[in-house]
């Protein structure tokens, strides 16, 4: 979140990506370990870079050719220094010659699809407030930032939830992995023993249900209630918005720098409409087992 | 009069606590709302891809160069 409201906020950067590029987002996490076409090309460029493949995160911004040779790597996102990237690369671009890599047999374990008669919800959270004043703009960006993610639901939960009932399991999924502070980044997930309460139902397409979450050592917790609204057509779910509020504390170690004690932290959910290129991500828990995350 | 009094400031505290855990239909709506993403944030602006294979095959037809930003967790998603 920190890059897109500095980097690509930046609007000599975002009109050159939009016009002399072809620009890709990816979670490096499934490239730099898939084992197919997609991830191939991918390993052929980081492997140029200074991050090479098999030692951990290949995370930064890289520039190359149709062939996968490697223009340029930096993992400053400074705006200044990412403009001299681009405008570095465009000038060693050249064009080449060379078909399109087939697609070929996709890695399974890395291409997760969406539940055939499923859902996918956006959930979107933030933290209402708790914050100090901010040391400077970056811990600012952080502290207003909105986290992202999707919630899958089966083909099983769609029936059922177009019944107006509410599936365990998805009761479950939902608490265990769309209830975390991820608004600065890779969150801990909650383990099914750090659920303490978990209740809810559907009664006249109104959802209500309450949540108590917390580690072992109490380090980390949140405790909600959910309000929501669930309409059917058909057999099928039309409308799903939900909104969890309530007080979480701690971090993890990739979302450090939480406020202080107790905090209040909102999350939303609403069923996708396919038009945001993000609908299709699949969801952070369910990176390199959708089995886990969907069951 | 008194024992009134202590009674009523008694629930003070309680009254606080179930005010701070109910979600009230209009509290959904505002939050709801509140956390919908901007849909013209400048970023959005660009037209990402989600694969290198599908960036590779455009670029190979236009004759651009590939820009990869590739993050730990979904970059137009978490972090």
């Amino acid at each position: 979140m920190l890059d897109r409201e500095s980097t690509f906020a930046n609007p000599t950067i975002v009109k050159l990506l939009q016009t002399r590029f072809i620009p890709v987002a990816i979670d490096q996490a499934y490239q730099r370990r898939q084992k197919d076409n997609e991830g191939r090309f991918y390993q052929k460029i980081a492997n140029q870079g200074p991050r090479k493949i098999g030692r951990g995160t290949t995370q930064g911004l890289y520039t190359a050719d149709a062939s996968g040779k490697l223009l340029d790597f930096t993992n400053n996102r400074g705006a200044d220094r990412v403009l001299r990237m681009i405008n570095g690369s465009l000038e060693k671009h050249r064009p080449v010659k060379i078909t399109a890599i087939g697609k070929g047999t996709p890695d399974t374990q890395y291409n997760p699809k969406p539940p055939k008669g499923g859902l996918v919800v956006r959930v979107t959270s933030k933290i209402l407030d708790g914050y100090q004043e901010p040391e400077n703009e970056f811990r600012r960006i952080f502290q207003q930032s909105l986290g992202r993610d999707n919630l899958w639901i089966s083909a099983n939960e769609h029936t059922a939830l177009a019944r107006g009932q509410l599936s365990k399991s998805l009761l479950k999924r939902l608490a265990r992995f769309h209830l975390v502070d991820n608004t600065r980044g890779e969150p801990p997930m909650w383990r099914e023993n750090e659920i303490l309460k978990l209740e809810g139902k559907i009664t006249n397409g109104q959802l209500r249900t309450t949540v108590q979450l917390k580690t072992a050592k109490g380090d980390r917790g949140y405790e909600a209630k959910l309000l929501g609204y669930v309409e059917t057509k058909s057999g099928k779910v039309t409308r799903l918005d939900i909104v969890a509020n309530g007080q979480f504390w701690g971090e993890g170690p990739y979302t450090r720098n939480a406020p202080k004690g107790r905090f209040p932290l909102a999350i939303a959910f609403t069923l996708a409409d396919g038009k945001d290129t993000a609908d299709t991500i699949p969801p952070q828990a369910s990176r390199g087992w959708v089995q886990g995350y969907v069951r | 009069m008194r024992l009134k009094l202590i009674i009523l400031l008694g629930m003070v505290p309680l009254l606080f606590v179930q005010s701070a855990l109910a979600l009230t239909d209009a509290e959904f709506r505002k939050l709801h709302r509140e956390l919908q993403p901007d849909p013209k944030a400048t970023w959005r602006t660009i037209p990402w891809k989600t694969s290198v294979l599908d960036a590779q095959a455009a670029a190979a037809r236009e004759g651009k160069p590939i820009f990869i930003w590739a993050m730990d967790g979904h970059p137009l998603g978490c972090t």
